[in-house]
């Protein structure tokens, strides 16, 4: 391959003579190469081809691209081995300018600007002084109506759920859950009733009910009544980025967070055991009323979900 | 030459940052497995009958047959029993006991499940999805195998551990006609691709825990696993119709093992990882090996 | 062809003055714009061979291939987060409550002809565009292009890779499925996380909380309008200066400071250009043929309550996922308040330090090396052992955050304990980089050490003595045009030894 003579000076495009050497083509056979890229041409008109008949029949998406893709990359490659081999092999030189310009010139331009806007300041600072005040106080309020009409304001949204006291728990589909409904060791996604269907309860008021073993289940301080019948709900929101928690597993007696890999002890208030989530998830407190149906007592006691500047 | 002696080094460098690495790894293994694994842990005698329209009983009272038009539940066959014992007692009995106590012959209460009671479809499932017989019982969680014993074989453990303590849930047959492939996809994605992953694929769950993937599990099996809860999975029972169980069991059998792939290789179905890496090693590899062959090298 | 002709059309040409028809639209074109003087400036410009050169180009025809193919899409995709109930023709879907941008994204991939090979192609072209930039942004940085006179173009281009990167989140969003739809949820909280300002941040892009109904519209037009407006005004900016500035170049033969070598824009660069051109586009449409990419009818519609199991956001995305998992649960609540350090620092602290020190390198670099010369003549990587080392550190710190992103994954692999995994990952994604920057940097030092190392290697003459040793020898010297001496940089690839004068009995294996 090392040839002496492909080390040939880089010469300059202008003034070349027809026969010089570096106007060859870089191929030693160019019938041969000729050849194949007639060959490739040939074979990219009938894919392309190929593509409008099978779009014209319909024809299944990997035949579609298959023609189109195939047709256009063996014209690619055409293209590319006849620039590549067949036409002037240079190497060709061009000069670089430099691009800074004279000493005087830039002085020139300098002075341009410095010496007339010096000029017109100077005389004139106080005209100044109330335009730039004036402009710099316009481009605080134009802020207002870009930001403001953006969205409505977080104010208390952040901080309260739909459930209220005596919320009925239902499932996704409205039924209202009873205390036969789950075996110890299940799991079901409920919503307060209302809620089930609208994006802001699938959003914000998903609760995880998960029937535990009372015999595992350690109660919290202040929290005794709060899982009547080992029934116990936790906010389905991770304390991490909000993803829902709806992996448990059983043995384990954990949920974890399908996004980041948050683990949370079911039968410890789902305090954090392992992951990057800071938070216990939030316990709704349940009670199950005459009918054997299960209510909350109240809304969870503090904001569900991941953390934000406002959250005490 | 020059070279060997910076060789060793950078390979003394690998090794000492490799120990770093993996020691405290491993000790990490061995205190998770030790803080959460209990194997005692069974919790699943309350099994209820969802839903049920026919009810049969034997002559002794007992129900031999439940279920509606989605899923029959039928008890495994009396004749059975015989040779279930005999199978119970050669793979099953060294660590449940010759009783299905769980309390093997050296009498250590506690350390295997107690299987009386826990319902003809349990037993069926961990046997005939290859779990059960263990060859190491010590393992965190049983993964599916080849089975050893024969479906029928499976059955005959069933049949006899339940004559013990007739209970159920019994041995399902989903009647896939009926079901509605929509409202399984919709219930799985709510239910189960927390742990199944959205494609039924199976992967790492917490601990040295795993879901398992659904590719290649018959409807029946499916059924038993959604009403019995094994291992880690959690059970559903009243929170999900018969119904509902059958829709699911239809998107599995169906969308799950045999996708819609019109786009060409489904790629394992393991999303953007498995995308990037194509994306990038066969995407942008290839093409810059175009550049590399269009272009001068030196 | 016969005599008569070949006069006819002589005659014709000279009618039509020496360039003929061509010859006469460019007069009439030079009449109006004076475009002749700088057309033939452009027409001679010079390319610079390598191959290196080339890796810019897959990132800017990956581009054109997203501007072709998502103008297609624009006709069929409806950017509304209305809920409508699902009736086409993939079964698991009918009847099930979906919004528009759902639905028609499920239309497009059914029922549009021709629309699940453009919605691939667009998916994979944007794997491919950011890829590139990665790749030529690494070409850059490792040759010490961005030096003087080129920080604007390398500041302009590290804007364009996070403009991509942005931009493909978006559009990664719009379908509204089950799994871009919870990588919304977590950019939403990510939002949330911000001190001060944060709630009110999030509020604003989403139009309320968490889903906000003008997310999809917004979206929508930041990924269509806005930003491929700004990226291809950038592009452009880029490819100005890179005509006004003119190419780098490797240092070689006849190459220095002051001239560019290679090949001339018209025709040989024209060539192979489009055709590459040509080869990426075909080459993005059968990786869109044979490999399915982000089949959302499997992954269903997205319900806040819903959720999969080894959800990953696309590649380029995977550093941020990654450093979300591996981050301890710092958190603090103080005073009535708290910042989600867990969050804060990873998604939202990190990666502007990642950028940050990009944005900043060659102002760091002109500090520390006080040059503030203009160059134009590459560095080779070896040749710049710090540089080298610093860059291959943050490689691998940025790659192993992707591999992070796939903790589960690896998990299930090799079938280990996923606690053990993400510890794993936590020491390694600081010790990797830490070995990796010694290491890059004494392989730097021991290629400078080995004598026309990266240099292209010349063939040995292996000969054999009267005595029966073997001897393989240097090619002898040569000069090429210039009379420079070869032998320079002759890289001995055998055996060193004294060239072997006394060949008559030795038998020659090659003879030149």
């Amino acid at each position: 391959m090392s040839e002496p003579e492909e080390h040939r000076t880089p010469v300059s495009l202008s003034g070349l003579s027809e026969n010089d050497p570096h106007l060859l083509p870089a191929a030693k056979n160019p019938k041969t190469v000729e050849l194949v890229i007639a060959i490739n041409f040939l074979l990219g008109t009938v894919l392309t081809a190929g593509f409008g008949a099978c779009y014209w029949i319909n024809a299944q998406p990997w035949k579609l691209g298959a023609t189109l893709g195939g047709g256009l990359f063996f014209f690619g490659v055409g293209l590319v081995a006849w620039g590549k081999y067949l036409m002037p092999r240079g190497p060709f030189v061009e000069e670089r300018h430099v691009l800074a310009n004279s000493e005087a010139d830039r002085d020139a331009f300098a002075a341009a600007i410095v010496e007339r806007g010096g000029a017109v300041m100077k005389r004139r600072k106080m005209l100044g002084g109330i335009l730039a005040g004036g402009l710099g106080i316009f481009g605080v309020v134009a802020m207002f109506p870009v930001l403001r009409s953006l969205g409505p304001l977080p104010k208390g949204t952040l901080f309260h759920t739909d459930w209220r006291k005596d919320s009925y728990v239902v499932d996704q589909s409205g039924r209202r859950v009873s205390a036969g409904d789950l075996a110890v060791g299940s799991i079901m996604t409920v919503f307060p009733e209302g809620t089930q269907d609208s994006e802001r309860g699938q959003a914000v008021d998903q609760t995880v009910l998960i029937r535990v073993s009372n015999q595992k289940f350690t109660t919290q301080k202040g929290r005794e009544s709060w899982a009547p019948l080992g029934y116990v709900a936790y906010s389905k929101l991770c304390t991490h980025l909000g993803c829902p928690v709806g992996l448990y597993e059983q043995q384990l007696q954990l949920l974890v967070c399908p996004c980041h890999q948050s683990m949370f002890n079911v039968n410890n208030g789902a305090v954090p055991q392992f992951g990057p989530a800071p938070r216990p998830l939030p316990q709704l407190p349940l009670y199950i009323d005459s009918q054997g149906f299960l209510r909350a007592q109240a809304d969870y006691d503090q904001p569900v979900g991941p953390g934000f500047w406002e959250r005490a | 030459m020059g070279l060997t002696s910076p060789l060793i080094k950078r390979a003394a460098l690998f090794s000492v940052a490799g120990l770093f690495v993996l020691a405290p790894g491993a000790l990490f293994v061995g205190a998770a497995h030790a803080a959460n694994y209990n194997p005692t842990e069974t919790s699943r005698r309350d099994a209820g009958t969802p839903n049920s329209t026919i009810v049969i009983k034997n002559k002794a009272g007992t129900v031999i047959e439940y279920g509606n038009k989605y899923i029959l539940y039928n008890a495994p066959p009396s004749k059975l029993d015989n040779l279930g014992k005999a199978l119970f007692m050669e793979n099953c009995a060294s660590c449940h006991g010759t009783q299905a106590d769980g309390i093997p012959a050296n009498g250590t209460v506690g350390a295997y499940p107690d299987l009386v009671g826990l319902g003809p479809a349990t037993v069926d499932f961990w046997v005939v999805s290859g779990r059960m017989p263990s060859a190491n019982p010590r393992v965190v969680e049983a993964s599916r195998r080849q089975p050893r014993l024969t479906p029928n074989q499976a059955l005959a453990i069933a049949a006899w551990v339940n004559s013990l303590a007739p209970s159920i849930p019994l041995i399902p047959t989903p009647n896939l006609a009926n079901a509605n492939v929509s409202d399984g996809a919709a219930l799985f994605a709510l239910n189960c691709a927390s742990c199944h992953t959205i494609e039924g694929d199976g992967d790492a769950l917490a601990a040295s825990t795993f879901s398992p993937s659904l590719r290649n599990i018959p409807a029946y099996q499916v059924v038993e696993a959604i009403r019995t809860g094994p291992a880690n999975m959690p059970r559903f029972t009243g929170n999900l119709s018969d119904q509902q169980v059958l829709d699911v069991t239809k998107y599995v059998t169906t969308e799950i093992q045999h996708p819609n792939n019109p786009g060409g290789f489904g790629l394992g179905g393991l999303g953007p990882v498995a995308e990037g890496f194509v994306g990038l090693l066969l995407g942008v590899g290839v093409l810059v090996l175009v550049c590399y062959w269009i272009g001068e090298r030196e | 062809m016969s005599e008569v002709t070949l006069t006819n059309k002589r005659a014709k040409r000279r009618a039509a003055g020496p360039y003929g028809k061509v010859g006469k639209a460019l007069n009439e074109l030079d009449d109006r714009l004076g475009v002749a003087k700088g057309g033939r400036t452009f027409m001679d410009k010079i390319f610079p061979d390598h191959w290196s050169f080339m890796l810019g180009e897959i990132a800017l025809y990956s581009f054109v291939i997203l501007l072709a193919t998502g103008i297609f899409l624009t006709f069929y995709f409806i950017p509304s987060s209305a809920i409508v109930t699902y009736h086409g023709s993939y079964l698991p879907l009918v009847g099930q409550k979906v919004t528009q941008a759902f639905s028609s994204t499920v239309d497009i991939s059914f029922a549009v002809r021709g629309g699940l090979l453009m919605r691939q192609m667009h998916h994979w072209a944007c794997d491919i565009f950011v890829g590139a930039l990665v790749v030529h942004m690494a070409r850059v940085f490792f040759t010490g292009a961005f030096r003087k006179p080129r920080e604007l173009n390398w500041t302009i281009g590290v804007t364009l890779l996070t403009l991509a990167i942005g931009n493909g989140f978006l559009g990664y969003s719009l379908p509204d499925d089950l799994v871009s739809g919870t990588g919304i949820r977590i950019a939403y909280s990510i939002m949330l996380s911000i001190p001060f300002v944060g709630t009110y941040l999030a509020f604003f892009i989403f139009g309320g909380n968490f889903p906000g109904a003008s997310t999809i519209p917004r979206f929508y037009i930041l990924h269509c309008l806005i930003l491929p407006l700004v990226i291809m005004g950038l592009v452009g900016a880029h490819l100005f200066l890179l005509v006004r500035q003119k190419h780098t170049q490797f240092p070689g033969e006849g190459r220095t400071e002051k001239n560019v070598v290679g090949s001339p824009m018209f025709p040989v660069f024209m060539a192979k250009t489009t055709g590459f051109l040509f080869i990426v586009t075909g080459f993005t449409a059968l990786l869109s043929a044979f490999a399915q990419i982000n089949p959302i009818w499997q992954f269903g519609p997205y319900d806040a309550s819903r959720i999969s199991y080894a959800v990953q956001p696309d590649w380029y995305m995977g550093f941020l996922d990654g450093a979300l998992r591996i981050w301890p649960s710092w958190t603090f609540h103080s005073f009535g308040h708290t910042i989600p350090f867990e969050v804060l620092l990873p998604a939202v602290v990190l990666p502007g330090l990642i950028f940050g020190l990009a944005y900043a390198w060659p102002m760091l670099e002109r500090l520390y090396t006080k040059d503030n010369e203009i160059h134009h003549l590459l560095d080779r990587p070896s040749q710049r052992p710090k540089r080298t080392a610093v860059g291959v550190a943050a490689l691998a710190f940025v790659t192993m955050l992707f591999i992070a992103s796939s903790t589960d994954v690896i998990a299930n692999f090799f079938h280990i304990s996923l606690n053990t995994v993400l510890w794993l990952m936590r020491i390694t994604t600081i010790l990797v980089p830490l070995v990796a920057y010694p290491i890059a940097y004494k392989i730097c030092k021991e290629m400078q050490g080995v004598h026309g190392a990266g240099k292209r290697k010349t063939p040995n003459i292996v000969s054999r003595t009267v005595e029966g040793e073997y001897l393989a020898t240097p090619t002898p010297a040569y000069h090429d045009d210039l009379g420079h001496d070869l032998a320079a940089t002759v890289v001995p690839t055998f055996i060193e030894s004294e060239p072997d004068d006394t060949d008559e009995g030795g038998v020659r294996i090659v003879d030149r």
